[in-house]
């Protein structure tokens, strides 16, 4: 956990990123790995519907831009945001999602069979690497319905709940992990079907100091599939 | 940038090294070129980038911090013989002038870069507004990319464009300003970000 903050500290204050610029090349991977693996056409829903949901901090930023890229990749996403940052960062991209008629619910829907009624694939974007110890209302209780959900989960970078090193043995069971810039190391608990790396702005200099070891991205692509 | 490579990829680039010079203007259209050396730099290819006149804004600073410290060069002056152009380099990304520019008043200070760009072999890949044209009328006597990627939507002087390929990149256009400027755009394929038309 300690090197991925490093990473990014050096990504802010020696490369001069804005944490803009980073956000929207991950919300963009995210994207396009869901479209990946999961293309509109292998919905069993009568729409290719997502819902996305969005934590308090940068991790539901992350999300909020890849909801932007789904609905431009023909998905039909819903946001659930329940708790905004009162900053210009996530108002200029709330904003970006409502501008596109993209909804956002004012409740999150009260049993696990109502999301899998709706929704082909839920997005989540609750929490990111920088969490750490307890899971404060209403996230506790949306990260146990979404544990009872049987469409698959597709987490931005760390599985919401889980440790950032340890992961978490009763915890959400994504069928995707994104993991953004390189793997942390909850990702060697990840079980589920698909797991990609996005993210690719870390300058070659960067990976060697931290040993990332990062396989080559295919080509120009943004995203590379890992399992 | 996604568009560059495209057009080169990088197995068939003629020189050894996959080397692209990048000339960035004083604005708008300078910074994307900024920010296409980067993304060209993690595609692996050899950008260089000359920028004479740099913005004072902020965004574009850093945008040319991020570039130095990827370890991009920057020259400290074109060489007015093309053949040293065409030697070290596979392709120009021209990224002087955008749609911005008034014509005549900003242009008189690129005067000189585009006149050596206009003599060059290598391919120029424009961004946006082939540097020096007109915005609708086009230009005669002017630089003639090869390869013009428009940025949102084609300009009016995209008609003259005579070049090998034309990109849009438009794909984060929103449908409510796609409907009131009336741009029918051309379907992305996939999760492209560009099109070829």
């Amino acid at each position: 956990q300690e090197e991925a903050q490093a990473i990014d500290q050096e990504l802010f204050t020696d490369y001069k990123f804005s944490v803009d610029q980073l956000m929207e090349l991950a919300g963009l991977s995210c994207a396009t790995a869901i479209a990946k693996a999961y293309p509109p056409s292998s919905f069993t829903t009568s729409r290719p519907a997502v819902l996305v949901v969005c934590g308090p901090g940068n991790n539901g930023g992350d999300g909020l831009v890849c909801a932007r890229h789904l609905k431009m990749f023909g998905y039909e996403p819903t946001v659930y945001y329940p708790k905004r940052p009162n900053k210009p960062l996530f108002e200029g991209l709330t904003t970006q999602c409502q501008k596109m008629d993209i909804p956002f619910l004012a409740e999150f829907p009260a049993e696990a069979a109502l999301i899998d009624e709706l929704y082909g694939l839920v997005v989540d974007a609750v929490f990111g690497f920088s969490f750490k110890g307890a899971v404060r209302e209403p996230f506790g209780s949306i990260l146990s319905t979404l544990e009872r959900i049987t469409v698959p989960i597709a987490s931005i970078d760390i599985p919401s709940g889980w440790d950032v090193e340890k992961g978490k043995a009763d915890g959400l069971q994504p069928d995707m992990l994104i993991s953004l810039t390189a793997p942390k190391k909850a990702a060697m608990h990840f079980a589920g079907r698909y797991h990609f790396l996005g993210g690719r702005f870390v300058p070659a200099a960067l990976q060697e100091k931290y040993a990332l070891n990062l396989p080559p991205y295919p080509e120009t692509d943004c995203v590379l599939q890992l399992t | 940038p996604v568009s560059s490579r495209q057009a080169f990829p990088l197995p068939s680039l003629p020189r050894k090294q996959p080397t692209v010079l990048v000339v960035c203007g004083p604005a708008q259209n300078g910074a994307i070129g900024l920010v296409c050396a980067r993304h060209l730099r993690i595609f692996d290819y050899e950008p260089t980038i000359f920028y004479p006149k740099r913005s004072p804004d902020p965004l574009y600073r850093d945008f040319t911090t991020q570039c130095e410290k990827m370890d991009i060069p920057f020259l400290s002056y074109l060489p007015t013989e093309v053949q040293l152009i065409n030697d070290a380099y596979n392709a120009v990304v021209d990224a002087v002038l955008g749609a911005e520019v008034e014509a005549g008043e900003g242009r008189e200070p690129c005067a000189a870069i585009l006149a050596t760009l206009k003599h060059v072999r290598i391919p120029i890949v424009s961004l946006d507004v082939p540097s020096g044209w007109d915005v609708e009328a086009g230009s005669s006597g002017g630089i003639s990319p090869d390869v013009l990627v428009s940025l949102s939507a084609p300009k009016q002087c995209a008609r003259r464009f005579l070049g090998r390929q034309h990109f849009v990149a438009g794909r984060y256009l929103p449908y409510d300003v796609q409907k009131k400027f009336e741009l029918n755009p051309p379907k992305y394929p996939g999760t492209e970000c560009v099109v070829a038309l």
